[in-house]
């Protein structure tokens, strides 16, 4: 559906997107992940053929974004980044002027509203004007504008942005169900949101692409298994001494942080496909050393970066401080490390 | 192509009626026709034709009007769309920047013309007290009001294509108006025969009270706003393609 050729864009000096490559095939749900100012707006208003790439194509259904653009709007739904609406107009009526825009016939706009109302929870607020609805709402408008005609994709940039944890589990679910009869690609600064919904994520950084690949396989692939964090009381000596031997098999030396009350969190990194958890348990208990919690630490998706950035860097031999925008090997994506999710075990 | 245009002219006709800035926009322009046509009548002593000459060409408060209604009814509609982000919205549907433009330009005149509407009724007054103006100056002055207000409305909208602000966006389309007004009256100071020449061409005034409040139809007058008027409207499209580049 989406196919992305060395993409480049400046504005001026800056460079917002340097040479990215992806694919998005028919009926995916394409994770798009970066930190804010990444350039995922920049490269996402490209794919809509708003703005025009500095160098490099992009394909979508086989046509260019920017020569094509008319046609290819026809088929596009884009849900910009700050749900931009029309605040004077009531909901219904906003969507129906919308529908009528994309080209929805007088006849069928009134089903396809309708449709758009149902699916996005609007249909009690049809007559609220938008100008007054809460965010929660304006973001379920901007959704219902992007599916109104039907569009055989699905662009939507931050659809999550500054909703409540509330009203971000509503608008993924929604999405979630969405998938089956578009192909969507979704943007997002959060990790966890992209990975339940996606099948396949990007990452990209200052610019660049970094990783990107399938979730379950990159979850596989897992080049490190997610840190162990364990809070237990007692001497910091006898407790190290305690979990020696398994230590040992983990990557650097245990970070030990001093809590109140004598307790001590020790995190400890694991070699790759390895779930310590069991063994640090049966090492504290026949040490008879009081333990409170022992978790599984996945990463934040600042750690993820620096991981990432790090790896690239080693590859050209370059230190992991400087994995700027400079750094050649960083534009090379490189697999997912660990993503797993919180599996936390609290022991008793 | 036209199935779109219409959609979008009804909605930013919608869109201009709904907004009640510009219900106070129409009520002081009624208040200066007004007082115009008031002014108009005493002084022309029962002379009804030379009252509507003066009430259309000549009043410097319906001039007001003409020059300052448009920049004030266009100011916000690429301004607003710019600021707020639905432009973003508006040019990622399937809808050309053509016609955008034309549509927002379409609907700017027709609430401009609006402004004139109530204007007839003055006519109807004058033929209430047994006064009948003569139909041609009357036809060729709504004709001349109507192309001097498509001529600013494009200028405004032109403005208001080139900036977030909305008062800067009037400023600029009235600064513009004033100067097409008041640059071939400065040229004169120039006492250069070919310069004042080529400006008093542009000056609409002139043609103005020359033509159509005296009923004359020139061509070439007539040319020359629909020229201008087509090359503001090019100017804008072209600078809302221009954004993209940006």
């Amino acid at each position: 559906m989406i196919s992305v050729r060395n993409l480049t864009k400046r504005f001026g000096d800056v460079l917002a997107v340097h040479d990215v490559t992806f694919d998005v095939a028919d009926g995916e749900v394409m994770g798009f992940l970066g930190p804010n100012g990444a350039g995922k707006s920049t490269t996402i208003r490209i794919l809509t053929g708003y703005i025009p790439a500095t160098s490099g194509t992009v394909e979508i259904a086989g046509r260019d974004a920017f020569t094509h653009s008319l046609e290819i709007r026809q088929h596009l739904g884009y849900l910009p980044e700050n749900v931009p609406l029309y605040p004077e107009m009531r909901v219904e009526e906003y969507l129906r002027f919308r529908a009528r825009l994309k080209g929805v016939t007088a006849k069928e706009t009134r089903g396809h509203v309708e449709r758009a109302m149902d699916q996005c929870g609007l249909a009690h607020m049809r007559r609220r004007i938008v100008g007054q609805l809460s965010k929660g709402y304006r973001q379920r408008v901007g959704l219902a504008d992007a599916l109104v005609a039907r569009p055989r994709l699905l662009i939507l940039d931050e659809p999550t942005g500054g909703l409540d944890p509330h009203q971000r589990k509503e608008v993924l679910e929604l999405i979630k169900g969405l998938a089956h009869e578009h192909t969507v690609l979704l943007s997002s600064h959060v990790l966890a949101e992209i990975e339940s919904i996606s099948t396949r994520v990007m990452i990209i950084q200052r610019g660049r692409l970094l990783a990107s690949g399938k979730v379950d396989e990159l979850a596989e692939r897992l080049q490190e298994a997610p840190r162990v964090r364990l809070e237990a009381k007692g001497r910091r000596d006898a407790l190290l001494a305690a979990l020696a031997p398994v230590a040992r098999e983990c990557a650097g030396s245990p970070e030990v942080f001093e809590l109140r009350d004598g307790w001590l969190q020790v995190t400890l990194q694991p070699p790759s496909g390895r779930d310590l958890r069991e063994p640090l348990a049966e090492r504290l208990r026949a040490a008879a050393i009081p333990l409170r919690e022992l978790s599984r630490q996945a990463f934040t998706l600042e750690e993820l970066f620096l991981r990432i950035t790090a790896q690239a860097a080693q590859r050209t031999g370059d230190t992991p401080s400087s994995a700027g925008p400079n750094v050649p090997g960083a534009s090379a994506p490189v697999p997912l490390p660990a993503t797993a999710a919180d599996t936390k075990a609290a022991a008793p | 192509m036209l199935r779109q245009f219409a959609i979008l002219l009804a909605r930013e006709v919608e869109s201009l009626f709904l907004s009640p800035l510009n219900y106070a926009v129409i009520t002081i322009a009624l208040v200066f026709n007004g007082w115009s046509f008031y002014y108009a009548l005493q002084g022309a002593q029962g002379n009804v034709e030379g009252a509507v000459r003066f009430f259309f060409g000549q009043s410097p408060l319906v001039w007001l009007v003409i020059v300052l209604v448009p920049p004030l009814l266009t100011m916000r509609l690429f301004a607003e769309e710019r600021r707020s982000g639905t432009l973003e919205m508006l040019l990622t549907a399937p809808v050309s920047e053509v016609e955008v433009v034309l549509a927002k330009f379409g609907a700017g005149l027709a609430f401009y013309f609006a402004v004139w509407l109530p204007s007839l009724l003055y006519i109807a007054i004058v033929k209430s007290y047994g006064a009948i103006p003569d139909a041609g100056p009357l036809a060729t002055s709504y004709l001349g009001i109507f192309l001097v207000g498509a001529l600013f409305t494009a200028a405004g909208l032109f403005a208001s294509s080139l900036t977030s602000t909305q008062i800067l966006a009037a400023l600029l389309g009235t600064v513009f108006n004033l100067m097409l007004l008041v640059i071939p009256l400065a040229s004169q100071w120039l006492q250069v025969e070919r310069i004042e020449r080529l400006f008093s061409e542009l000056w609409i005034l002139r043609h103005f009270v020359d033509s159509f409040s005296k009923g004359v139809l020139d061509s070439a007058h007539l040319g020359f706003y629909v020229v201008l008027t087509a090359v503001l409207l090019f100017w804008t499209v072209r600078s809302l393609e221009s954004q993209r580049w940006r």
